[in-house]
């Protein structure tokens, strides 16, 4: 899907992007950055350090945020920033949910921007990340 | 909580000392690669050279280079990714290569919170391109901090 800078409207909200990341995507994360700690994939090593199970690492929610966006986004513009704030750790194979509202549409520089809020909500309803993004769209041609 | 403070002149001159690291291409690989980690599965790449590609292929390059960085000082037991960030300046294009320099850009102290005690060090990787232009940055905010004196919390990521 596009969405249109001159449509676009404070509040609107993203599509929800309903997910639940299992551990072999965890392992390509992990796989991607070559670092490998044991509480990622091994639930006993999760849990000989006080974890309920093996979580997902923080930096792939930010990615899972950027694609909400991107996918929202698609060729009208690109991303400028995105940025996520850890709240809360989510569990491997949970469902979570990524919404998005836009927050604010503004012209800046010459460039045509919106800055969008995020947020990561968890099974229980909780927002385990906060999240933040501008996008900037294209030039009309 | 320790009775003074830990951060000693050594450690604050840490901050905004630069690292230049080895250089990255974008290639098609690399865009497979992240894709397949954000979708979970591998996804079709139909990208040629000097295309856009979405800006998560900066994901692939996050770990080259680890071996150059200074470590960061281990100053208390325990540490948590609080924040992380991407920004961009322009789209990221297939082909093209960026130098990279990596900092910590701020390192500071809180007293009190859910973690008591700690200590958060903010680092970042500038990516330049041909020009000399800074194209985009990785930033994340990691917080060290003493479980035992803790009051709960976090995302152990």
């Amino acid at each position: 899907m596009t969405v249109a800078y001159e449509t676009l409207r404070e509040g609107d909200e993203l599509p929800v992007l309903e997910l639940a990341p299992g551990l072999g995507q965890v392992i390509r994360y992990l796989a991607l950055n070559w670092v490998f700690p044991e509480f990622f994939f091994d639930a006993a090593a999760a849990k000989a350090q006080g974890m309920p199970g093996t979580l997902v690492p923080g930096p792939l929610k930010l990615g899972l945020l950027y694609r909400a966006v991107d996918q929202w986004l698609g060729d009208s513009g690109f991303i400028r920033e995105v940025r996520a704030a850890h709240r809360r750790p989510d569990l491997t194979a949970r469902p979570i949910t990524i919404a998005g509202r836009v927050a604010r549409v503004y012209a800046e520089a010459g460039a045509r921007r919106a800055d969008l809020e995020l947020a990561v909500i968890n099974q229980e309803g909780q927002p385990s990340v906060r999240g933040f993004a501008v996008v900037q769209f294209f030039a009309p041609t | 909580m320790p009775d003074t403070s830990l951060l000693t002149d050594d450690i604050r001159a840490l901050a905004g000392v630069e690292h230049r690291l080895e250089p990255v291409r974008v290639t098609l690989r690399s865009v497979r690669r992240a894709l397949e980690v954000y979708f979970g599965a591998p996804q079709p790449v139909t990208f040629a050279d000097g295309d856009r590609v979405p800006g998560y292929a900066i994901a692939a390059f996050e770990s080259d280079g680890e071996s150059e960085r200074p470590d960061i000082p281990h100053l208390l037991p325990n540490s948590l990714l609080i924040s992380n960030d991407w920004q961009f300046e322009r789209p990221l294009r297939l082909g093209e290569e960026f130098t990279r320099v990596y900092a910590i850009t701020n390192i500071a102290e809180r007293f009190g919170g859910r973690f008591g005690y700690s200590i958060d060090f903010r680092s970042e990787i500038r990516y330049i391109d041909a020009d000399g232009a800074i194209t985009a940055r990785s930033g994340s905010t990691m917080t060290q901090y003493d479980a035992q004196s803790a009051r709960g919390g976090g995302d152990a990521s």
